[in-house]
């Protein structure tokens, strides 16, 4: 197993010593994360990571995940999308069905804790339930909610101001709420098996198996098909350097159990790139970290062409890696890449065309930009500083009263 | 002056951590008029945010602006003019952030004053006001001597040089006296070494260069004896 000291040499031993007297000074705590998926999206990579850390730090850390039937999903996949701004109506029998299955999901959690953490919307309801269990409850929104479709905020705004704090990931997701809110980046984890060097032969092996030719410079875009991001536009994107450059584009991306549009915008996008032979797309299971890992690093450049995004780990994840990356500008996208300097920002297709013409003719800027990349990942969005994120919150919440808190 | 090295201060300097998280406090402004009225109305602690605890949260190394003002000014007002002004005033001339709170009103309204049209941000590009809670602890960083001290200025985190050089100007309430050199001046004297540290115009360093300024000085005054590692 991964220990806190293995991390040393990525981040120094300062930082490790700086968590571990944090904690001494926090002393044992019982915190109890809730999501709804153990596997894919951010959420559960993040969560896989961060648990065992601060269990080795001396908390007492549970990570409960509530269960759901296909309506359920449904149901707050809409309402994911709403924060998103799309335009949802949420009928009262479907708001009746998410407060159902949080009410059966409540009466599994039996234990008792000092602090718990919901993420996202899905568990939200359950506080209604549960709210003796644990002394403080704290909401966590990983989506960018900078513009929610108004009546399902108001639904989600009632449940979510029984909260004693909310984090979020950017300040412009933050909401008109009568409790404090936080704000916490999301992290990568260096020594996962998404992100941890690999050699050239484990490299090559995978493109290997996944049937994928170093012939051209390859474009990389790895997420969820998801509308939000907007793998037909990467499509459009390519054809448009194609014109001009050749190159090929692999598309690779999983499903969520939570996440019920999946194979909808899949099948858009094999119509989107029907009849190019240099378009690749692959369907990979949640748990192939190594798989993208090693895509990753045999990519020229990433794309996250994302319309909308909580904060984009996929570009982190790249940025860590050395890559040059091409990101929509929204969300958490605009913090991590500034333009000619750690990635480019790009509003379209035809500006992301732009930006990958750019790069595969200037091979020198894009090796500074991923050098530069990588620095500020280091500096900013590794899962040391999360864990220690945690720890600070917990010290705060337990002295509400305090704005500076000297230990 | 010959300087004894290994004299042992007569109160040893413990290196605090500083840790900060950030608090969006929900409101925004999406032009310079909005951005005024809140200045106005809200609490000082979102002042003090935004010109000096926001360079703990994300690096500004790449950046020319020294507060978020003057960089919202320029990036998303679009408006280099108003960028400057707001780069221009020293935010240590003031006593307090009632003095440096008026002053950044006056700016904003003497602007406001002569322009014809509000510049506006474009839609996802407004001001996001946020304040901060920090926690501050002792670290296992404590120096006995000034080769000890050097030492400990290259191996505490980012935080410590914040909360140490940044957070003492308003602590300790004297102008340009921060946490070292006051403990220098205290306990060794040497005035040069202090009137330098004292003269380095922070406002323009990133965290990571004042620690490299600073450890340039040390090296400059006392020699090469400080970079020994003990």
């Amino acid at each position: 197993m991964i220990g806190l000291n293995d991390y040393a040499p990525i981040v120094g031993q300062e930082v490790i010593d700086q968590l571990q007297r944090l904690a001494a000074r926090l002393g044992p705590r019982r915190f109890v994360h809730i999501n709804s998926t153990r596997t894919g999206g951010g959420v559960a990579e993040i969560l896989e990571r961060a648990v065992p850390l601060l269990q080795q730090l001396g908390m007492d850390v549970k990570w409960e995940v509530i269960q759901g039937d296909q309506e359920f999903f449904e149901i707050t996949k809409a309402m994911h999308n709403a924060l998103q701004g799309y335009k949802v109506r949420l009928s009262p029998g479907m708001l009746d069905h998410y407060r159902e299955i949080n009410r059966e999901n409540a009466r599994k959690f039996t234990w008792e804790s000092d602090f718990v953490l919901v993420h996202d919307p899905q568990p939200a309801y359950l506080i209604n339930f549960l709210r003796p269990q644990a002394k403080h409850w704290i909401w966590r929104c990983h989506i960018d909610a900078s513009r929610p479709e108004r009546r399902v905020w108001k639904f989600l705004q009632e449940i979510v101001s029984q909260y004693e704090a909310s984090v979020f990931s950017m300040s412009q997701f933050a909401q008109n709420l009568p409790h404090p809110q936080y704000l916490i980046r999301p992290s990568i984890d260096p020594l996962s098996e998404k992100n941890r060097d690999l050699s050239t032969a484990e490299v090559q092996e995978v493109l290997d198996r996944l049937g994928i030719e170093r012939d051209k410079p390859i474009i990389l875009q790895v997420s969820r098909f998801d509308s939000f991001k907007d793998p037909v536009g990467v499509i459009q994107a390519f054809r448009m350097v194609r014109r001009h450059t050749p190159c090929k584009l692999v598309l690779a991306g999983g499903e969520a159990i939570d996440d019920p549009e999946g194979p909808r915008i899949f099948a858009e996008v094999m119509e989107a790139a029907q009849g190019e032979p240099d378009i690749q797309i692959l369907l990979l299971p949640p748990d192939a970290h190594h798989d993208v890992n090693a895509l990753q690093r045999a990519s020229d450049i990433i794309v996250q062409k994302s319309t909308r995004e909580g904060f984009g780990l996929t570009v982190t994840e790249a940025m860590w890696k050395g890559k040059p990356v091409i990101g929509g500008a929204v969300g958490g996208i605009v913090l991590q890449l500034r333009d000619y300097n750690t990635g480019f920002l790009v509003h379209s297709p035809e500006g992301c065309a732009f930006r990958i013409r750019y790069l595969l003719h200037r091979p020198e800027m894009a090796r500074r930009m991923g050098k530069m990349a990588r620095e500020f990942v280091l500096h900013h969005f590794l899962i040391t500083r999360k864990i220690r994120d945690y720890l600070t919150l917990m010290i705060l919440r337990e002295n509400p009263t305090e704005r500076v808190m000297e230990l | 002056m010959k300087i004894n090295l290994d004299q042992p201060a007569e109160h040893p300097f413990w290196f605090r951590e500083y840790f900060l998280m950030p608090m969006p406090i929900g409101k925004k402004a999406v032009n310079l008029r909005e951005l005024l009225q809140a200045l106005r109305e809200l609490d000082e602690s979102v002042l003090y945010y935004h010109i000096f605890q926001s360079r703990m949260a994300i690096s500004q190394s790449a950046e020319e602006y020294p507060n978020e003002f003057a960089r919202w000014a320029a990036k998303d007002l679009q408006d280099a003019k108003l960028a400057e002004k707001l780069s221009s005033f020293d935010p240590f001339d003031y006593e307090n952030l009632t003095q440096l709170r008026q002053s950044v009103v006056d700016i904003l309204e003497e602007y406001l004053w002569d322009i014809q049209y509000i510049p506006w941000a474009r839609y996802g590009f407004e001001f996001h006001f946020c304040e901060a809670s920090t926690v501050v602890m002792n670290s296992h960083i404590c120096a006995h001597t000034l080769p000890e001290f050097c030492e400990g200025l290259r191996n505490v985190g980012l935080g410590a040089l914040f909360y140490h050089f940044f957070e003492a100007r308003w602590r300790l309430g004297v102008r340009n006296v921060d946490d070292f050199s006051y403990w220098i001046e205290a306990n060794f004297g040497l005035p040069e070494l202090v009137a330098a540290i004292r003269g380095i115009d922070i406002y323009f360093y990133s965290l990571s260069e004042i620690r490299d300024t600073l450890l340039g000085l040390m090296h400059q005054y006392l020699g090469e004896l400080c970079d020994r590692t003990q």
